[in-house]
């Protein structure tokens, strides 16, 4: 396939994929987030168990469950997904209820059975045994009467020694009781021995217990005066039960669900609640039954022969205590049912009834103080199953439906904004090479956003945010490829040569920079939190797609015109005036910009230190609410409910958007449970409402974040820049040479650095987007490094007598227009993002804007000095300086020969196979500059012009004494004809044939037989 | 929050190693990693001898005379780097 047909098959596969994607826009809903459409949000983080440990079979379990909850809410669309190693993220759309769906989505109905007597804990730290009914109630075992009160009761079981079953997940490798490596050893209390109670926020009775130590302090609880805390660990094997509900004795209902009465018990449960099977509420109605709600359920096939094994052993134990005067009832031994913590019954088993153990082909029941509805709710929580592991809510999030379409608005324009300046960038700055451009982009946002419906991606805001950014990235590809095709067609090539070469070169540098960036985004996706995540997916697919349309499809259409009226005058491509060259010494100011960034860092470092980072309620939990009133009202007001409230601390700030108007305020408190957040918007709605039916608060949203939650997105950060840093460095290294890797992480450090430099002095609040942003700033700002990178690995090997300062020098000089260009064109998409986006999207702006304007200096002020001090280090270079200043007296900024000629040679490259029958590649031919070259280096223009040759030693003229500028005739350099340097590089000359070429061999006269080698 | 100061400070300090000839041992890079090695090191040393104990400091920790704990760390290291880059230069000869 030639190259025409090759062109107009590509461009008939874009534009068949552009009108599939148009059909795909039309036809297909876009997938909206929360964000944008309204909804609640839960973020779980796992926790394991004693029984049961966190692994991705565990998480994944919980997920089913999880999803069978939410199933049974009823809520269309949700979304139920594993978010980093721990978490679980629970998005449900159009529920405005967080209350409710976190009570049913993250209940742990962690359901066991326990063969109570020999369990039970005496005063000594030993199972009491079916002989002391003082311990274990006897008749009324697991009632609150025989319980103890949870402070005794932590005394008890503290004395217990640790206790490693098999199954039990302390036995994982490096748990120990010091919790070195984070495990769950045990739990722990914190009592008031003063005055012999339990020790916990809120002052109440009944304290839960504690994964660590520390946690006994969390949320800055300190004891009350005059106390004597004391933190007790109750070792692994043992567990502290609440004794059940206490019921009224006459109408049987609960009149008090959680006392303060607890049993010690060895904890060795017979069964779980993954042993039964299809659990229904029902009433007792067998004989003597008592008509009340209970719970039936079956048993799995191992969970009927366990049942009835450890019931025939209670039923033999019950005979063994029937001793002489010993009454029935107090001989019966019990089988306890325990869920989340509290015994739900303690049954006996009536030995006379049931002397072999209970069949349990019939299943079983659960009685005792359900109402219907409570007995109807543990039906479902069994149905659903029970989470094999505990889940901690660490955040939830209540948006409006307004607000998200506010949201969504507001993404949309400030997305529409940034393509429209980056394509008036595009036209103005590169004419007909722009709008190609403008077409590969508009082909380039019909893909994507076909992509995203096709998929389907959930659109977020951090989502849209990476959009935007990858609009600015598709943007670039093209112009460091025009750029390098105008630099082609002023450096003497045709228009259709120039166009080839100029992709064939930009190729490797566009594909290093987007491979980067796309390794960046993987690593982003893979590790980062649920945010993070919408961001990383599309700034990944953005990137591939960019490869796509700003290269191959653009090049098909350039290839296609290259030969038309339009593009035959180079003015078309704004190559038309020669390139303006840049001829500051650029290694020789590195000084002063190092100096500058290292001011710059200096004051960073001391607002570090004097003012902090404004860390959001992301990293420092707690509750956000943000509302707008039907009436005006003023913050002194919206104060005074939250105090009366019991939020005295609380701080309302006025809010305003273009959702909620001017009425909006923002409150900022401790952090609140979803029923807590349900009573503040209550008292809300009550003070400035109208009646019952009319509330006084419209568009309400809230986000409560718990104190993990910030540590899990700062934990996955950090092993995300490290793992980035580690991939980034190993491709540049594979790439590139391994030294210029190390420049990469400087300068990358550099950035990030200044960034949060900056957010330190601004005190702009670092949120999870912030993160987000100097993650992509990684990514990004490597971009314009890898493209000054790439012109001084091509540069090397065609100066090969220049000092290593001065091919930067001038790397730098023929690729600064393009560097400034590309870094200005992604800046625009931001900046809309800045002046046009919500929230979120200005988080998102702020850090990405000042990372990649550190990111487009430090490529060049900082990357580049790094590596060139480094390499001149290297023998060779350190030669070839040493030669410079032998012959000049000191290095000049650039490197030229006599008569301003560069001292370029032409490295060899690649030969590419010719095809028979095809007329050599363009890119192929040779330019203007190159035969130049070539004949300079034959040496033949002197004898060409005069007859006479022409000195042929090669000068260093720029700016070195005696040899005034770059552009200098270098008349003086010529003068001193210095020696070899045996230890230089080969220079053009060597390349020349020092003898004239031998006269061609006389062949003999005698005819070429032509039928030699053929048949006769 | 502490080492985040710490290490910006040595990464300051570093950037004016460029007015130093470069003698250093492994160059710019060897001066960059004793910088910043060096501000960590003694900002651990300096802070954990006045709390105590051999921790970083947090938040609230952290002001601007933790940030300067710093500045004595990256000098020394840059200083080590130096003269063992010239101790290494005059073996050389």
């Amino acid at each position: 396939m030639n190259d025409r047909r090759r062109n107009i098959f590509v461009l008939l596969l874009v534009a068949g994929l552009f009108a599939a994607s148009i059909a795909v826009i039309a036809l297909m809903p876009t997938k909206l987030g929360l964000d944008l459409k309204g909804g609640v949000q839960l973020v779980y983080q796992a926790r394991p168990t004693a029984q049961s440990k966190v692994d991705p079979e565990s998480l994944e379990r919980s997920i089913d469950i999880m999803r069978k909850r939410v199933d049974q809410l009823g809520v269309a669309q949700p979304e139920i997904q594993r978010s980093g190693a721990q978490e679980i993220d629970v998005d449900l759309p159009d529920v405005s209820n967080a209350q409710r769906a976190e009570a049913e989505v993250g209940k742990t109905a962690q359901l066991y059975f326990y063969d109570w007597e020999p369990n039970v804990i005496g005063p000594t730290g030993k199972p009491a045994g079916a002989t002391e009914p003082t311990v274990t109630g006897g008749a009324a075992a697991g009632t609150s009467e025989a319980g103890l009160p949870q402070y005794q009761a932590v005394l008890r079981a503290a004395k217990r020694p640790a206790i490693l079953r098999k199954t039990a997940t302390t036995l994982e490798p490096g748990c120990t009781p010091q919790q070195e490596k984070g495990c769950i050893y045990g739990s722990w209390y914190l009592i008031d021995t003063a005055h012999e109670k339990m020790l916990c926020s809120g002052g109440k009775p009944i304290c839960q217990p504690q994964e660590t130590e520390q946690d006994l302090y969390a949320d800055g609880y300190k004891p009350p005066a005059g106390s004597k805390p004391k933190a007790v660990r109750v070792n692994p094997g043992t567990i502290l039960l609440q004794a059940r509900p206490v019921e009224s004795p006459k109408t049987g209902k609960v009149t008090q669900q959680s006392p303060n009465s607890f049993y010690v018990l060895n904890d060795e449960p017979v069964l779980t609640g993954a042993d039964i099977t299809n659990p229904q509420q029902g009433f007792d109605e067998g004989g003597g039954g008592s008509g009340a709600p209970n719970v039936n359920f079956g048993f799995t096939s191992h969970g009927k022969q366990v049942f009835q094994r450890v019931t025939k052993e209670i039923a033999h134990r019950g005979q063994e205590a029937q001793l002489p005067g010993v009454s029935k009832e107090a001989a019966q031994q019990h089988f306890a049912v325990a869920l989340d913590g509290q015994l739900i019954t303690a049954p006996s088993i009536d030995y006379t009834q049931y002397p072999e153990g209970i069949d349990a082909t019939q299943g079983s029941q659960i009685s005792g103080g359900f109402t219907i509805t409570s007995a109807q709710a543990l039906a479902d929580e069994l149905q659903s199953g029970a989470l094999p592991i505990r889940l901690e809510l660490i955040s939830n999030s209540q948006v409006s439906a307004t607000l998200g379409k506010t949201a969504l608005h507001q993404g949309l324009v400030a997305g529409l904004i940034g393509f429209a300046v980056v394509c008036m960038f595009l036209l103005l700055f590169y004419r007909v090479l722009g709008m190609i451009a403008v077409g590969g982009l508009i082909i380039y946002g019909a893909y994507f956003f076909a992509l995203i419906k096709l998929i389907p991606i959930t659109l977020t805001l951090p989502g849209i945010a990476g959009l935007i950014l990858t609009i600015g990235i598709a943007a670039d590809a093209n112009i460091v490829i025009f750029e390098r095709v105008k630099e082609e067609i002023r450096g003497g090539r045709s228009i259709v040569s120039g166009i080839a070469t100029g992709y064939t070169r930009g190729f490797a540098a566009i594909v290093d920079a987007n491979v980067v960036t796309f390794m960046t985004a993987f690593i982003l996706f893979a590790l980062a939190t649920a945010e993070v995540k919408g961001f990383a997916f599309m700034l990944g697919i953005g990137t591939m797609l960019t490869l796509f349309t700003a290269v191959l499809a653009t090049r098909a259409a350039l290839g296609t015109m290259g030969r038309t009226r339009l593009m035959s005058h180079s003015w078309a491509l704004g190559a038309g005036k020669p390139k303006r060259e840049w001829t500051f010494d650029f290694m020789g100011a590195s000084k002063w910009f190092f100096s500058l960034s290292g001011t710059i860092l200096l004051i960073g470092a001391l607002a570090i230190g004097g003012k902090g980072l404004n860390f959001g309620i992301d990293f420092k939990s707690g509750t956000r609410i943000q509302t707008a009133f039907v009436r005006p009202v003023t913050s002194a007001e919206v104060s005074a409910v939250m105090s009366a409230e019991g939020y005295p601390t609380a701080q309302v700030q006025k809010y305003s958007s273009k959702g909620v108007g001017g009425s909006g305020y923002q409150i900022s408190t401790e952090k609140l449970k979803p029923t807590a957040v349900h009573e503040v918007k209550s008292a809300l709605d009550t003070k400035f409402g109208g009646g019952p039916n009319s509330p006084g608060t419209r568009d309400f949203s809230s986000t409560s974040i718990g104190p993990t939650f910030g540590q899990t997105i700062a934990n996955s950060a950090v092993i995300a820049i490290i793992a980035s840093l580690l991939v980034i460095s190993a491709y540049i290294a594979l790439r590139f040479e391994w030294k210029y890797a190390i420049p990469v992480l400087i300068a990358l450090m550099h950035d990030l650095l200044i960034t949060s430099g900056i957010y330190a002095l601004t005190g702009r609040e670092v949120t999870s987007a912030t993160v987000a942003a100097l993650l992509t700033i990684l990514g990004y700002s490597l971009y314009d490094t890898i493209i000054v990178f790439d012109r001084v690995r091509e540069n090397v090997p065609r100066m090969p007598r220049a000092a290593f300062s001065q091919i930067v020098n001038r790397s730098m000089s023929e690729v600064l227009t393009r560097s400034l260009a590309t870094s200005f064109c992604t800046l625009l998409p931001v900046l809309a993002l800045l002046l046009f986006g919500g929230s979120t999207l200005k988080d998102f702006a702020f850090a990405l804007m000042v990372g990649i304007a550190s990111g487009a200096y430090s490529s060049i002020f900082i990357a580049s000095p790094v590596l060139t001090h480094w390499k001149e280090r290297e023998g060779g270079y350190r030669q070839r300086r040493a030669r410079i200043v032998r012959e000049l007296g000191a290095v000049p900024a650039y490197a030229t020969a006599i008569g301003g000629a560069p001292v370029d040679v032409e490295p060899e490259r690649k030969k590419r196979r010719s095809r028979r029958g095809l007329a050599e590649e363009p890119g192929e031919q040779i330019s203007r500059d190159e035969f130049r070259e070539l004949v300079q280096d034959l040496d033949v223009d002197g004898v060409a012009q005069g007859g006479k040759r022409a000195p042929t030693s090669v000068a260093q003229s720029a700016g070195a004494p005696g040899a005034p500028n770059g552009d200098g005739d270098g008349a003086p350099a010529s003068k001193r004809a210095p020696t070899r340097d045996p230890a230089a590089d080969l220079t053009p000359e060597d390349l020349v044939l020092k003898q004239a070429p031998k006269p061609r061999e006389k062949r003999s006269r005698r005819p070429r037989n032509k039928r030699h080698g053929r048949s006769r | 929050m502490g080492m985040l100061g710490w290490v910006m400070m040595g990464l300051a300090i570093w950037h004016f190693t460029i007015f130093l000839p470069d003698r250093f041992w492994g160059g710019i890079v060897g001066a960059f990693v004793g910088s910043l090695f060096g501000a960590i090191i003694v900002g651990l040393i300096i802070y954990g001898a006045k709390v105590g104990a051999l921790k970083v400091p947090g938040q609230k920790a952290t002001d601007i005379a933790v940030v300067l704990y710093a500045v004595p760390g990256a000098l020394l290291g840059i200083a080590a780097v130096y003269f063992e880059g010239m101790r290494r230069e005059h073996h050389a000869r």
